[in-house]
């Protein structure tokens, strides 16, 4: 097994009255996980998705990390899942999520504009019989 | 205007051999802008006490936006977790200690966000909302 520490720190000077701190961190213990930059093709779901997590690829539980690497707010990612209509996150140009994701279901990424550049990673514990690169 | 930064860092030592190290910067802002979110409802904590589902925040409450929600469940005990679901479908799982971060665009009734505890004893979520109006 081997740890990822996950960090995550929000500050304002502006947005209360008071000075907004929060650092959070967590340990995950995994024994998987990667970091990828790819482009993501489909501009409509289920047309050319970028996959970025396989069915039962982790068991029990797996986050994601995102980010659209696209300088415009505008230029979106969306993230579903292959088997719900709706979606899971919608990410502007420059923002990132970190989330937990339903282990289940294959995870995609279609984007506003083709070629769209992201960065990702999934982290948790492999499950052999359903390989990311397949069998 | 309020700025207010997000930043995630993600290391590890042990999980690949070249050791892993990121560390990236957002700032929150309204869609499509380079607004920042000037409403908060601070940082807060929610105990549940049942293994029922409770609606976090109301998809119809908040504007079609991109609003940014950040979620900890502050257990200990390392088999609780929270069911978190986003349009009526299961995001995931929160387990004790993990943390989430992420946008949401919240443009109707059916885009709720709710949280199923899996356990009927206390359980507290601790949560921010930075609102996009």
């Amino acid at each position: 097994m081997a740890s990822v520490r996950a960090t995550l720190s929000l500050s304002s000077a502006g947005v209360l009255s008071s000075p907004l701190n929060i650092s959070v961190n967590s340990n995950l213990v995994v024994d998987s996980g990667s970091l990828i930059r790819a482009k993501v093709k489909g501009t409509a779901a289920d047309t050319n998705d970028l996959a970025v997590y396989i069915a039962n690829q982790c068991s029990e539980r797996a986050y994601l990390y995102i980010k659209n690497l696209e300088t415009e707010l505008e230029s979106y990612i969306y993230v579903h899942n292959d088997t719900d209509t709706g979606l899971v996150a919608k990410i502007g140009g420059g923002e990132f999520a970190f989330i937990p994701i339903n282990p289940d279901k294959k995870h995609e990424v279609y984007a506003t504009r083709v070629d769209t550049m992201i960065e990702y990673g999934v982290f948790g514990n492999d499950n052999s019989a359903a390989p990311y690169g397949g069998t | 205007m309020a700025t207010t930064n997000a930043t995630i860092t993600l290391s590890s030592s042990d999980l690949t051999g070249d050791a892993l190290a990121l560390s990236t910067t957002t700032s929150l802002t309204k869609a499509g802008t380079l607004t920042g979110l000037t409403q908060t409802t601070g940082v807060g904590r929610k105990t549940t006490s049942a293994t029922a589902q409770y609606t976090l925040f109301d998809g119809d409450a908040y504007a079609n936006g991109s609003h940014k929600v950040y979620l900890k469940n502050t257990s200990t005990v390392a088999t609780e977790y929270l069911t978190i679901e986003i349009n009526s479908e299961q995001m995931g799982k929160l387990y004790a200690g993990d943390w989430a971060f992420f946008p949401w665009e919240a443009n109707a009734d059916t885009n709720d966000i709710k949280i199923t505890p899996s356990v009927s004893t206390s359980l507290t979520l601790e949560y921010a909302l930075f609102i996009d109006e």
